[in-house]
C-alpha cells in the first residue's frame, strides 16, 4: 500500500510537470483530486489495510492528499496570474538579417591604414595605367638595364604600361608638393606572370614614403620595428638584409621571426624560421631629383609590401587565387 | 647561380663552415637560397669488393654475392648481369637512401632495408649509375676502379665532397656571376685575401699577330677584343677534375676546349668564345654592326634575322658569331678542330641586352655582358684559358695576343663625405673605419682634407657611381644589424588618413548585409564588349582571358554570380568597389592623356531573398529590393540631391534601366540583366544590378553638411487617390504632385497600387499620403485645400488622371 502511494505521487508529479495549460490542469485535478479520483480511491482501500499498518499508511495518504492539493493550487494560481501575458517559445528562430563582409584584402589594407595613420602618415593614390617614366625611369631603372627584368610588365603601348608597383606614386606625390612628405600609397599592381597558387597577374601593394631633413636609415629601422610590432605583436623578432632595388640605396629586406611555427621550421617559412615581409631602403638621390627635391638637403625612406602575402600569413590562406574567385563560402569567413 | 665551395677555396682561404659562409653572404646581400652538401647524399654508401658470386638457388637471373665493405662481409642479392667476383662496386648499406629507384617510373628515392629475396637474405645493394644519380645507365651495376679500397666512403671515392651554394644574384652585381666575385665577397667578410691561380704558359716563338688580325668597326659597342691562337690541340673529353668542377655547378661537360672556356668564365666572370681557327676566313676578325634583315644561323641551329643595332663578329667573308650572345655553327669547335682562335672581349651592356631581348636568346655569356664584365679581366681570362688548353688539350700557345683596346676607360673617383654617410645611416662610424671597409672591397681609398675620402672603385665594380653607392657598401660591411633602430620615430605635422566616399559606401553596404568581392581588372574581350566603351588592351597578355581592362564592374561580377550559383549558393548579395578604365581613341596611345580611370561601386542581388523565415513565404529578390537598397544609400550620402530617371540609355546589359543622377550629373544606372546576357553566363536566376561612379566631383562634399533647423510648425497630412492609364509610370504622377505642390510638400508616399474592376480595364489606381510641412507659419485648412486642388488639377492635366472619390 505504501508502495502504491509513492507510485501515485510520482505519477502526479510527472503529469503536473506536463500540464502547461488550464485544461490539462483540470484533467489532472479530475484524475487525482476529484471525489472519485485516484487519491479518494486509495482512502477507500484504507479499510482493507491490516490494523497495525493503518496509522502509518493513513499518515502517508493524508500527506499525499495535502501535497497534491497544494501543488495543484499553486499551479492553477500561477496559470491564472499569468493569463493576460502572451507566451512565446523563444527557441523559435529569429527573423534573419543578411550579414555583410569585407573582402580579406580590404580588411588587411584597412588595418594597415589604421597603423600608419597612428604613425602620422597621410595617404596618396595614383593611376593603374602609367607611363615608362613614372614606373621605371624616374625610379632609377635606366633604360635597357637588367633591373627592368625584376618586374615583368604588361604594356599598353611602347610608352604606356600597367604599373608593376605602387612606387610611381612616389614621383607623383613629390611633384605635387614640397617636402616634408609622409604618405602611404595603397593600390593595385600588375605583373605579367603565370597565375598559380603563389602568384597572380594582379595583386595589391602598400608602400610608405617619408622625406624630410635628416631622415636616417636608423629611423627607417625604428619605424619598421614599430610597425611590425603593432601588426604582429611586440614579441616578434626581426632582421634586415641588404638587397637591391633601383629606387633605394641602401636597400634592405626585412624579415620577421616565423609566428606560425615559432621558428621551429614549417613550410610557410621554408624551414628557416624567418618570413620575408617587406622591402625597404633610403630613397635614391636620383629619385629625389626626379621628384624635384634636392638630395643634399633632404633624405627619405620608402618601404613596401604585398597585401596578398600579408593577408595570406594572417589568415593562413594557401592559394592566392582564392582572393579573386570570390566564393561566398570563402568571403563569409572574414 | 650555383657556386662550389671547393672551387671558392682555390681562390680565397675559407675557414668558416659552409652554413656560416651562407649566412654571412646573405647578410652581405648575396642571398644564398640553398646549401646542398653532396657528401651527405652518399652517406651510407661505400666501396665494396665482390669476394664471390654464386647463382641464386631459386632464380636464374639473380646472383648471391659475398661483398667485403672493409669492416665486414655482407651477403647481397644482385640482379645485374655484369656483376663478377673481384670487382670493386658501390654498395648501399641498410638504412641508406638510394637517390633514384630504377623500378619506379618517377625515379624517386627510397630507403634500403634488409630483405629476403626468393628465400635468400640480402643486406645491402650493389648500385647502378642510375640509382646513384651519376648517369643514365640502368642495365648493369657501376664498376669502380680496381684501385678503390673496400670500405672507403663512396663520396670520398667519387670526389663528391663538395658543398654547393645556390645564390640569387641581384641585377646590379654582374661581378657576382663568378666564383672570383663570390670569393671577393668572402674576403670582404673575413678580411682574407683573394689570390688568382698561378698561370704557367710556355708560348711558342711564333707571334699570334702573324696569324690573326682584329678590326673593330663599332668601337662604342666593343670596348676591347683580345684574340689568342692555340695550335695543334687534341679535342677529347676533359680530365675528371674539370668535368667534376663543371658538373658540381650544373654545367654539362662537352670537350676539353669548350669546357675550358666555360670553366674560365665560371671562375673569372669573363665569357670566352673558342672558334675553329681554320674556319675563320683570312684569319681576320671584324667586329661590326649587323645589316638590317641580315640572317645568321647560331650554333643551336636556329636561323635568326638581325637588326642593324646588333653587333656581329665576322671573318673576311661572313658573320661567325652574334657578339656576346652566341656563336655560329660553321665555326664552332668540333672533334676535328686542330687550331683554336680564342676570343675574350668586352661588349657594351646595353647593346648586348637589346640583342638578347630582341632575339629572345639569353645565354650564360649575354647574361654576364649585359651586367658588364671587368674590362681589366679580358686578357687575364684569355691567358688562363690558353694555359689550360696547353696543359689539357696538348695545344701550342702562340706568342702574345692581339689586344685591341681602343681606349682604356678612366677609373672613376668617387668622393665620400664621412659626415654625410653617418647622417644618412644614423651612425657614428669613423672615417678610418669606413676606409677600412672600402679597402676590404678592393677599393683604393685616400683621405682628403675635410672629412672626406677619395675612393677609386676596382674595375669590376661598375655599379659604384656616386657617393650613396659607397654608403651602401659601408653599411653592408659594417652590418645592417649593427645600425640601431631609432626609437624616436617622427610623426608628421600634416597628413592623417581621412575616410573617402568609397570607405563610407563600403561601410554602409557591409552594414546592409552585402558581401564584398574583388575581381580581376583584366578580362577577355567578350566581357569588355558587354559593357561597351573603348577598352584598353594589353599588348602582351598572359592569356586571352586576361587581355583587356574592364570598362564596367558588372561582367566580372557575373562570373562571380555564376561561380557561386554553380556551387550551391541560393541567393547572392554582392558589391565591389574598384576601378574601370577606358581609352580615348582620338589620342596617341603613347600618352597617358589617352587613358582614363574611374572608381566605381556596383551592387548585385540575385536568387532567393535572404529572409527565409517560417512566418514568411520564401521569395526571390526583385528589382525593388535593389532599388530600395540603392535609394537608402543615395539618400544617406546625397540627401535629396539625387534623382532616379526612367530612361533607356541603351545599355547592352539591361532591360528596364533607371539612370541615377547626382546633383544633375549622370552617376550610373540600375537595371535588370538581359536574359540573353544571363544565358551567356549560364545564370538561370534574375540578376539585378546597379553601378555608380565614385569619382564625380559633385559627390565629394561628404562631411561638409550643414545642420537644418527642426520644424517649429506642425505638418499636415492628406491622402489622395488617382486613377490613371496603365502605361503612365507612377513616377510621373509623383513628379506632377511635386511640381504643383512646391516646397510645401515634404513627403509623397505611395501606399496603394491597384487594378481591377473598380477602376476599369486598362487603368490603375494610385493612392498617396502627402505631408505638407510649413517653415514659417501654421497652415490653415483653406491653404491646404487650395494646394490639394492645384495638385489635382495638375495631375489630371499632365497625367490624364482622374481623382478617385
Amino acid at each position: 500500500m505504501l508502495e502504491q502511494i509513492s507510485h501515485i505521487r510520482e505519477e502526479f508529479d510527472r503529469e503536473l510537470r506536463e500540464s502547461v495549460d488550464p485544461s490539462a490542469l483540470e484533467a489532472l485535478r479530475i484524475k487525482f483530486l476529484a471525489r472519485k479520483g485516484l487519491i479518494a480511491r486509495l482512502f477507500e482501500q484504507l479499510r482493507t489495510v491490516a490494523p497495525d499498518e493503518k496509522p502509518a499508511v493513513g499518515k502517508a495518504l493524508n500527506e499525499l492528499r495535502a501535497y497534491a492539493q497544494s501543488a495543484y493550487d499553486e499551479a492553477i494560481g500561477r496559470k491564472k496570474g499569468r493569463s493576460t501575458e502572451v507566451r512565446v517559445d523563444l527557441s523559435l528562430p529569429g527573423r534573419p538579417r543578411p550579414v555583410g563582409t569585407r573582402h580579406p584584402i580590404t580588411q588587411t589594407i584597412e588595418d594597415l591604414k589604421r597603423i600608419f595613420a597612428g604613425m602620422g602618415f597621410g595617404i596618396a593614390y595614383g593611376p593603374d595605367i602609367e607611363d615608362d617614366y613614372h614606373n621605371f625611369t624616374a625610379l632609377n631603372f635606366p633604360p635597357d638595364h637588367p633591373a627592368r627584368d625584376m618586374q615583368d610588365t604588361f604594356f599598353i603601348s611602347k610608352n604606356v604600361l600597367l604599373r608593376t608597383h605602387t612606387s610611381p606614386v612616389q614621383i607623383r606625390v613629390m611633384k605635387s608638393q614640397p617636402p616634408p612628405v609622409r604618405v602611404i600609397i595603397p593600390g593595385r599592381v600588375y605583373r605579367n606572370e603565370a597565375v598559380s597558387a603563389r602568384s597572380h597577374v594582379i595583386f595589391h601593394q602598400i608602400e610608405a614614403l617619408s622625406i624630410d631633413r635628416n631622415v636616417t636609415f636608423s629611423e627607417l629601422k625604428g619605424t619598421l620595428v614599430s610597425f611590425v610590432r603593432q601588426l604582429y605583436g611586440s614579441s616578434v623578432k626581426y632582421k634586415f638584409r641588404p638587397t637591391f632595388f633601383p629606387f633605394t640605396e641602401p636597400s634592405a629586406d626585412m624579415y620577421i621571426s616565423c609566428f606560425i611555427c615559432n621558428q621551429k621550421g614549417c613550410p610557410v617559412c621554408k624551414y628557416n624560421g624567418w618570413l620575408e615581409i617587406l622591402g625597404s631602403g633610403m630613397v635614391h638621390p636620383n629619385v629625389l631629383r626626379h621628384g624635384g627635391y634636392d638630395p643634399r638637403r633632404y633624405s627619405g625612406f620608402a618601404f613596401g609590401m604585398g597585401i596578398e602575402r600579408a593577408a595570406l600569413l594572417r589568415y593562413g590562406i594557401d592559394d592566392i587565387r582564392l582572393y579573386f574567385e570570390n566564393d561566398v563560402r570563402f568571403l563569409r569567413q572574414f | 647561380m650555383k657556386i662550389s665551395h671547393a672551387w671558392l677555396r682555390t681562390l680565397v682561404p675559407v675557414r668558416l663552415p659552409p652554413r656560416k659562409i651562407a649566412d654571412g653572404l646573405s647578410m652581405l646581400g648575396l642571398e644564398v637560397e640553398r646549401v646542398s652538401d653532396e657528401g651527405a647524399r652518399y652517406e651510407g654508401f661505400v666501396v665494396g669488393e665482390v669476394l664471390a658470386k654464386e647463382k641464386h638457388p631459386h632464380a636464374d637471373r639473380l646472383s648471391v654475392c659475398r661483398v667485403s665493405v672493409g669492416s665486414e662481409e655482407l651477403q647481397v642479392v644482385c640482379g645485374a648481369p655484369n656483376v663478377a667476383a673481384g670487382q670493386k662496386v658501390a654498395v648501399g648499406l641498410v638504412g641508406s637512401v638510394v637517390p633514384r629507384n630504377q623500378h619506379d617510373p618517377g625515379g624517386g628515392s627510397f630507403t634500403l632495408q634488409e630483405a629476403v629475396i626468393r628465400g635468400v637474405k640480402s643486406r645491402g645493394m650493389i648500385c647502378s649509375e642510375f640509382e646513384l644519380d651519376l648517369g643514365d645507365d640502368k642495365d648493369g651495376i657501376l664498376v669502380l676502379d680496381s684501385s678503390a679500397k673496400a670500405g672507403t666512403p663512396l663520396a670520398a671515392y667519387l670526389g663528391k665532397t663538395d658543398v654547393v651554394y645556390d645564390v640569387e644574384i641581384t641585377a646590379n652585381r654582374g661581378d657576382w656571376l663568378s666564383h672570383l666575385g663570390v670569393a671577393r665577397e668572402i674576403a670582404a667578410m673575413t678580411g682574407a685575401r683573394v689570390t688568382l691561380p698561378a698561370i704557367r704558359v710556355k708560348e711558342k716563338a711564333e707571334p699570334a699577330k702573324r696569324l690573326v688580325r682584329v678590326k673593330i668597326e663599332s668601337a662604342e659597342q666593343c670596348g676591347r677584343y683580345v684574340a689568342r691562337v692555340i695550335r695543334n690541340v687534341t679535342i677529347a673529353p676533359s680530365p675528371p677534375w674539370l668535368q667534376q668542377r663543371l658538373r658540381s655547378v650544373g654545367v654539362r661537360p662537352i670537350n676539353n676546349v669548350v669546357d675550358i672556356t666555360n670553366f674560365v668564365m665560371l671562375e673569372t666572370g669573363q665569357p670566352l668564345h673558342a672558334f675553329d681557327y681554320d674556319k675563320i676566313a683570312g684569319g681576320t676578325i671584324i667586329v661590326r654592326g649587323a645589316r638590317e634583315g641580315e640572317r645568321f644561323t647560331t650554333l643551336d641551329g636556329v636561323e635568326r634575322t638581325l637588326r642593324k643595332d646588333m653587333l656581329l663578329i665576322c671573318d673576311m667573308k661572313r658573320p661567325v658569331a652574334i657578339a656576346g650572345v652566341m656563336g655560329g655553327s660553321d665555326s664552332e669547335i668540333s672533334s676535328k678542330t686542330r687550331n683554336v682562335l680564342l676570343e675574350s672581349a668586352w661588349f657594351e651592356p646595353v647593346s648586348i641586352r637589346r640583342t638578347s631581348k630582341h632575339l629572345s636568346l639569353s645565354t650564360e655569356a649575354s647574361q654576364r655582358f649585359e651586367r658588364s664584365v671587368d674590362i681589366e679581366m679580358t686578357d687575364h681570362a684569355s691567358v688562363r684559358a690558353a694555359a689550360l688548353m696547353q696543359k689539357l688539350a696538348g695545344g701550342e700557345v702562340l706568342k702574345g695576343c692581339v689586344d685591341v683596346f681602343p681606349r682604356r676607360p678612366r677609373r672613376r673617383t668617387v668622393r665620400l663625405s664621412v659626415s654625410r654617410a653617418n647622417a644618412l645611416l644614423g651612425t657614428s662610424i669613423t672615417g678610418s673605419a669606413m676606409a677600412g671597409f672600402l679597402r676590404r672591397l678592393g677599393m683604393t681609398v685616400r683621405k682628403v682634407p675635410g672629412d672626406a675620402l677619395s675612393v677609386v672603385p676596382p674595375s669590376y665594380r661598375s655599379d659604384i657611381a656616386e657617393e650613396v653607392d659607397l654608403i651602401e657598401e659601408i653599411a653592408r660591411v659594417y652590418g645592417y644589424d649593427r645600425i640601431e633602430p631609432d626609437p624616436n620615430v617622427r610623426v608628421g605635422l600634416v597628413g592623417g588618413i581621412g575616410r573617402g566616399l568609397a570607405d563610407e559606401v563600403r561601410d554602409f553596404l557591409v552594414g546592409a548585409g552585402f558581401q564584398e568581392i574583388m575581381t580581376n581588372s583584366l578580362q577577355n574581350h567578350d566581357h569588355a564588349a558587354l559593357a561597351g566603351g573603348n577598352a584598353v588592351a594589353v599588348l602582351n597578355p598572359v592569356s586571352v582571358e586576361m587581355q583587356v581592362l574592364r570598362t564596367s564592374l558588372i561582367p566580372g561580377a557575373l562570373d562571380v554570380v555564376q561561380h557561386n550559383f554553380n556551387r550551391g549558393a541560393k541567393g547572392l548579395r554582392l558589391f565591389e568597389i574598384g576601378k574601370v578604365y577606358w581609352r580615348d581613341p582620338s589620342k596617341s596611345p603613347e600618352s597617358l592623356d589617352a587613358f582614363h580611370e574611374e572608381e566605381r561601386f556596383m551592387m548585385i542581388l540575385s536568387g532567393d531573398h535572404f529572409n527565409q523565415h517560417y512566418t514568411t513565404p520564401s521569395r526571390k529578390y526583385d528589382v525593388f529590393d535593389l532599388k530600395g537598397e540603392l535609394e537608402a544609400l543615395l539618400s544617406k550620402f546625397f540627401l535629396d540631391k539625387y534623382r532616379l530617371i526612367l530612361y533607356d540609355n541603351g545599355s547592352p546589359l539591361s532591360v528596364d534601366t533607371l539612370t541615377v543622377e547626382i546633383k544633375g550629373t549622370y552617376a550610373g544606372l540600375l537595371g535588370c540583366l538581359r536574359k540573353d546576357v544571363a544565358a551567356k553566363f549560364d545564370i538561370r536566376e534574375d540578376v539585378f544590378f546597379a553601378e555608380l561612379s565614385l569619382n564625380l566631383p559633385e559627390v565629394t562634399e561628404i562631411g561638409k553638411r550643414r545642420y537644418e533647423p527642426l520644424p517649429r510648425f506642425p505638418s499636415v497630412t492628406r491622402d489622395l487617390a488617382f486613377i490613371v492609364d496603365e502605361e503612365i509610370p507612377q513616377g510621373k504622377v509623383v513628379d506632377a504632385i511635386r511640381e504643383a505642390g512646391g516646397e510645401l510638400v515634404r513627403w509623397v508616399t505611395l501606399f496603394d497600387l491597384y487594378s481591377g474592376e473598380q477602376v476599369g480595364s486598362g487603368k490603375k489606381g494610385l493612392a498617396y499620403t502627402l505631408e505638407f510641412q510649413p517653415v514659417d507659419r501654421t497652415l490653415t485648412d483653406e491653404e491646404v485645400n487650395g494646394k490639394i486642388s492645384a495638385i489635382i488639377r495638375h495631375v489630371e492635366a499632365t497625367c490624364g488622371a482622374r481623382l478617385r472619390g
